[in-house]
């Protein structure tokens, strides 16, 4: 089958090309307007999203029962869930004995479960290569505002990036461009950690002397410093290796994260705002 | 004059479906990890049966519609999208045939390259895409666009109207 010409309008490719740089550099800088439009988007996208959802549920079972062992999985599910269940509880508790340690006992600090919360279920997972956001099924209708951070009973989840009515969508920690302010819940040091992408350990900056010794498994928690956009003391996850960053002033530390996002069903809201 | 009138309308269906379809279905089958990236796959067909200047228009609005759903920096896909419809319609054009298995191997390569180009450019206008993910997700983009791309380029005819045999071609047979 022959090939139908070109028609050869360089203008129109020149235009096209130079009408999608200046939409990036519209998207880079967050303008007002591609917010809405984004949040249009998915008023519409969000409810046909789901109708066509339940028409593709029978290929994606197909699919997934001939790539998943569904018992193991389960098993792991059930396993993983007690074992961030348990860090959770033990990074917490070291947590507060550290701040006890430190504080008088009249030091009053915001404490994240004071927070009104909403549960919420995961509706969908990353839409492309690259993405690192999930959709739930709660949205503004039940007080859920974007920035709000998002937890389960493992740790810290991410944030809410984007709201409609009654959806939004959470930008999880493995996300590279998700920051966090944190601290060790040993000694306090503070750092700041970011995503790596899927299965990969978030890395904190930290300010801590690269001659200091930090054992794996201590746990690390978001430092909840002035103007921070998550409360303090919501485990984030467990220190897994230590080096010297950049320029061997201070360490850098993996963090594995205690939630694990690939396998979320449900998710709890924090409705909480930074002060 | 009447199929003309038809094309607009055809070729936001076949977008509108393309982005459905991504996002209910295929977003969720993974191959090594990573995803197969359907909008793509109209994309590329575009450029196939079009050219150059069909690739580029295509990959602008498939990308515009793209980028209002997913969390990438808005414009990034918008851009790749353009990039690849634009260099797989020169690759077709220059190649002067879309029959065969040709089709199969500009989707493939073409998976590969838009999957080094949006991190590349991701990376560039200062987000971190690892490019640890690079191999699996190109793997992904590239098989499936090679399985999909001959009945997208159907589509794609179904669109604008299968091309007529040139006379070299003609001669050939």
């Amino acid at each position: 089958m022959a090939l139908s010409p070109p028609s050869g309008s360089r203008t129109r490719v020149a235009v096209l090309v130079l009408a999608s740089v200046t939409l990036l550099a519209m998207g880079l800088r967050d303008v007002p307007v591609v917010r809405d439009a984004r949040s249009a988007a998915a008023r519409v996208v969000d409810p046909v999203e789901g109708v066509v959802g339940t028409v593709t549920d029978p290929v994606r079972d197909a699919w997934h029962g001939v790539t998943d062992y569904d018992e193991v999985r389960r098993e792991n599910d059930r396993l993983r869930e007690r074992l961030a269940g348990v860090d959770s509880a033990r990074i917490a508790r070291s947590d507060a004995e550290r701040q006890l340690a430190e504080l008088s006992a009249s030091l009053e600090l915001p404490f994240a479960g004071d927070s009104p919360q909403v549960t919420a279920r995961v509706v969908s997972g990353p839409r492309s290569n690259f993405s690192h956001a999930i959709e739930i099924d709660k949205g503004t209708d039940d007080g859920i505002a974007v920035g709000m951070p998002v937890v389960t009973g493992g740790g810290l989840v991410g944030r809410v990036d984007q709201a409609t009515a009654d959806s939004a969508r959470v930008e999880v920690l493995s996300d590279p461009e998700f920051r966090v302010g944190v601290r060790l819940a040993t000694t306090g040091a503070l750092g700041t950690a970011r995503g790596q992408g899927d299965d990969e350990p978030l890395v904190v900056d930290s300010s801590i002397s690269p001659s200091t010794k930090v054992p794996r498994g201590t746990g690390v928690v978001t430092s909840g410093v002035d103007r921070s956009a998550f409360p303090p003391g919501v485990p984030v996850g467990t220190v897994a290796a230590t080096r010297k960053g950049p320029g061997g002033l201070a360490l850098e530390l993996d963090v594995q994260p205690l939630a694990d996002v690939d396998q979320l069903s449900y998710v709890t809201v924090l409705q909480w705002r930074a002060g | 004059m009447g199929r003309r009138r038809w094309v607009p309308a055809r070729a936001a269906l076949v977008v509108a479906a393309a982005i459905l379809l991504q996002i209910t279905l295929v977003s969720d089958l993974r191959i090594a990890g990573a995803v197969g990236d359907v909008a793509l796959v109209v994309v590329v067909a575009a450029g196939i049966t079009g050219g150059p200047d069909r690739g580029v228009a295509y990959g602008f609005a498939v990308g515009l519609a793209f980028d209002l759903v997913v969390d990438s920096p808005f414009g990034l896909t918008v851009l790749t999208y353009a990039l690849v419809g634009y260099g797989t319609g020169l690759a077709s054009a220059a190649l002067q045939r879309t029959g065969g298995w040709l089709p199969v191997a500009v989707a493939g390569v073409a998976g590969v390259v838009h999957t080094a180009l949006f991190t590349g450019l991701g990376n560039l206008v200062g987000v971190d895409y690892p490019f640890a993910e690079v191999p699996s997700v190109a793997l992904a983009v590239g098989v499936v666009g090679a399985v999909l791309v001959l009945p997208a380029v159907h589509v794609l005819w179904w669109v604008h109207g299968a091309p007529e045999p040139d006379r070299l071609e003609l001669m050939l047979r």
